[in-house]
């Protein structure tokens, strides 16, 4: 099985159960409110991606001379040009990227090897989802539980010196906090290896399935390249983790506040309820609610995020595979990877808006 | 809603009537919002501008020039071969000691100090001949085993001068009341000697020199980029907000679809493909946020529509331009302006990170994400290079974010907590 098609199941089998459920058990004004949604998806993925085709043909230079370079006769070129199919008339390459993007196809790549674009992705995306799943769960875990905290310390010191900490995070370069981190915990501590995914030596050892390294080590049972991968994902995670825990926790602080001020919170107090568990299981089970729905919008700042942090890290992912392709003017393969990331992007909200419908049920058409 | 004290009413319409100034005054008073808060970021903000407008006042160094040894750590004096002679012999620099014979001068075995000397030696005799004179500078190394020994060999007279290591020197010279040590032994060094306050980079320029020029790169880009998309994204919310029906549901289609995308991921595309310039970066960023401003301001713009005071205007035959500039816009601009500080900063980090990952500013531009990607090259061994560029950016974005914050708690009092 292809790897990048692992990666659509990881987000598609949940989607499938998610619209099982809508379908089989919801009420008539879910099961409208969620074709809206898929329905308003499909020209978003439309108008992205005739953006990216857009800004990538309005190109002053043409692809094929600047990734041939001075070397490339003009027969060479005309060949190239006529195979990539950059003399056709702008409206039929315009047909044919859609054509594209709707098949998960994208050609191959202009330089180096000319391999699949879809090949190098199955090995890049598996990459960026390790860094990134990680790091959303320590943000999510952090921003919950300091978020909480400060709200029921409202105006007292936790609650200044966690909102301090929102802004302080909110306003550092990530790529500055992971090279302070590469600094202090790999240069100077030497806790954990400078950069990279895994030890060169015992990566060779690992049986690539799902690319995604830590399930793979898992299921071969190589505990050695476990605990390899594991000691090299620790510090860029927590890089990623970090940056995004600021605005988990800005947004729980300021919910379970207001949820704090609710009559059933006054309540479950009147009746004797210990504090702690009025605000950890009463309050903060509310308040999640709208967090969940932040996941949505935060994915363009984790993406983003991450293509930094692949860059300090020296990780194999998706982002520096935009980088180290632009930097070779591989154009076909920089579309490519800008046209999967609005993909990804667009199906994370929508899974996101169809799990929040599910749990509100003011969210309604 | 428990009891509300009997005087907030008051303080709302009042609010609503009274000035930028008087309203960030009376914040305190009337619903604690803090002042102070924007005191302090404004300051912080006003400093950073007079950095960016004039940093050659500021900057010791041309941020471009080599000016000292490479990877020089911050404070740490260079390295200066320095000239010893005894306490009140009247010599100065080496070439006082110019005399018909041959003078005798200690250096300690195997240090680069005999070399030193003999280039400067050179350099002087080569002057005194360019001036026209016969005269030479003639020089014998005497070596010795260690400086200490060759400080003794100087109290005793062997030789009539020591050259060595600045800082050893400076270390030993204490235990030798009669030698003084009066500079280097070659007069270039001597602007160099006090070290940089911030250290050198991997190309011996100055870092402090480079961050205070880099503040001009980041306001640059900050400013213009923010302004762009405002002027962008202002009047196309006002439009679909005002307008509504078919061209806002279009419109706020593309707009999200924008909004939903990430940015920095977006400027990366576009630099790549305008190529390397700071115009370009600009524009890139730009581009990115100008749905932030267009939500805000269409928001604002339909809501203010539905008011009474708006529908009583028409019917007393306002014009759409006239509804539009006497009360849309204004009650779109304190949003703006809070949109506006916090946007500064976000196109700072994107703009840092741009160039951090060596795309839009040309390779030479002192600016502070070009130097912690080139900091990142000498992280095993120059902990400042990465350090202080990226406390730069934290900074200036720091200031703006709270001026967004504070701004944000002074005109919407109902959000405060948010």
């Amino acid at each position: 099985m292809h790897p990048l098609s692992i990666v659509f199941l990881i987000i598609g089998v949940p989607a499938a159960v998610l619209l099982l459920y809508v379908f089989v058990r919801g009420s008539g004004g879910l099961r409208r409110y969620v074709i809206t949604r898929i329905g308003l998806t499909i020209p978003m993925i439309f108008i992205l991606a005739s953006l990216v085709f857009l800004v990538l043909r309005i190109i002053p230079g043409d692809p094929v001379t600047s990734s041939l370079g001075p070397k490339g006769s003009p027969e060479l070129k005309a060949r190239l040009r006529a195979e990539l199919g950059l003399e056709d008339p702008l409206i039929v390459q315009y047909g044919r990227f859609l054509g594209d993007v709707v098949t998960l196809d994208f050609g191959r790549s202009l330089v180096g090897g000319q391999r699949r674009i879809v090949d190098e992705m199955g090995e890049r995306f598996p990459a960026t989802l390790e860094l990134v799943i990680p790091g959303t769960i320590l943000a999510l875990g952090i921003g919950l539980l300091f978020g909480t905290y400060a709200a029921a310390h409202r105006r007292r010191a936790p609650d200044y010196a966690l909102r301090m900490y929102g802004v302080v995070i909110y306003s550092m370069p990530i790529f500055w906090l992971g090279l302070l981190f590469q600094l202090v915990f790999a240069v100077k501590l030497g806790w954990f290896p400078v950069a990279g995914r895994i030890d060169a030596v015992i990566g060779t050892t690992v049986e690539r399935t799902t690319n995604m390294l830590l399930v793979d080590t898992l299921i071969s049972g190589n505990w050695a390249a476990f605990r390899s991968v594991l000691r090299h994902l620790v510090l860029p995670a927590v890089t990623l983790g970090l940056i995004l825990s600021g605005v988990f926790l800005r947004l729980t602080r300021i919910n379970v506040i207001e949820t704090l001020q609710q009559d059933y919170v006054t309540a479950a107090r009147a009746r004797g309820i210990r504090e702690r568990v009025v605000v950890y299981r009463h309050a903060l089970k509310n308040a999640m609610i709208p967090v969940i729905t932040l996941i949505g919008l935060q994915v363009a700042i984790l993406l983003a995020g991450a293509v930094l942090t692949e860059t300090v890290f020296a990780w194999p992912g998706m982002g520096r595979y935009l980088v180290e392709r632009i930097s070779v003017r591989d154009y076909t393969a920089v579309q490519s990877v800008i046209t999967m990331f609005a993909l990804f992007v667009a199906l994370i909200s929508l899974f996101v808006d169809i799990l929040y419908s599910l749990l509100d049920p003011r969210v309604r058409y | 809603m428990t009891e509300a004290p009997p005087e907030v009413p008051v303080w709302r319409t009042d609010l609503e009537r009274i000035g930028l100034v008087r309203r960030i005054l009376r914040a305190r008073r009337w619903y604690r919002a803090d002042w102070w808060f924007v005191a302090i970021s404004s300051v912080l903000v006003a400093g950073f501008v007079v950095l960016a407008l004039v940093p050659g006042v500021f900057a010791p160094h041309d941020p471009r020039e080599q000016v000292g040894p490479r990877l020089l750590a911050p404070g740490e004096a260079p390295e200066l071969e320095a000239l010893v002679v005894p306490a009140g012999s009247g010599v100065n620099e080496l070439a006082d000691l110019v005399s018909e014979e041959r003078i005798k001068v200690g250096v300690v075995q195997g240090t680069p100090s005999s070399e030193a000397v003999r280039d400067a030696a050179a350099r002087v005799t080569e002057r005194l001949r360019a001036d026209g004179g016969d005269e030479r500078l003639r020089i014998r190394v005497v070596r010795h085993e260690t400086l200490d020994e060759a400080l003794r060999g100087l109290e005793a007279g062997e030789t009539v001068a020591v050259v060595g290591s600045s800082s050893e020197l400076a270390r030993v010279l204490d235990d030798h009341p009669g030698l003084v040590m009066v500079g280097p032994v070659d007069g270039e060094g001597a602007v160099a000697g006090r070290g940089f306050p911030l250290g050198t980079n991997q190309l011996g320029q100055d870092v402090l020199s480079r961050l205070i020029w880099g503040t001009r790169v980041a306001f640059l880009i900050g400013f213009a980029s923010a302004l762009l998309s405002l002027a962008a994204g202002l009047p196309l919310g006002l439009i679909a907000g005002y307008v509504g029906g078919k061209t806002d549901r279009v419109m706020s289609l593309v707009m999200d679809s924008l909004y939903a995308f990430p940015g920095l991921i977006l400027a990366i595309a576009i630099t790549a493909v305008l190529g390397p310039s700071i115009f370009n970066v600009i524009v890139a960023i730009a581009v990115v946020y100008v749905p932030t401003y267009y939500r805000i301001v269409r928001g604002q713009a339909l809501s203010v529509k539905e008011e009474l005071y708006v529908e009583a205007a028409r019917s007393l035959g306002a014009t759409n331009r006239d509804i539009l500039r006497r009360y849309v816009y204004p009650n779109v601009i304190p949003s703006v302006a809070i949109i506006f500080s916090v946007n500064v900063a976000d196109a700072i980090l994107t703009g840092a990170g741009l160039s951090f990952l060596g795309l839009g500013l040309p390779p030479d531009t002192p600016d502070w994400g070009i130097d912690l990607a080139r900091g990142q090259e000498n992280i095993q061994n120059a902990w400042w290079l990465i350090t202080f560029p990226g406390l730069a950016v934290m900074s200036v974005v720091l200031a703006f974010t709270m001026m967004g914050e504070g701004l944000m708690e002074i005109f919407n009092p109902k959000l405060r907590d948010r």
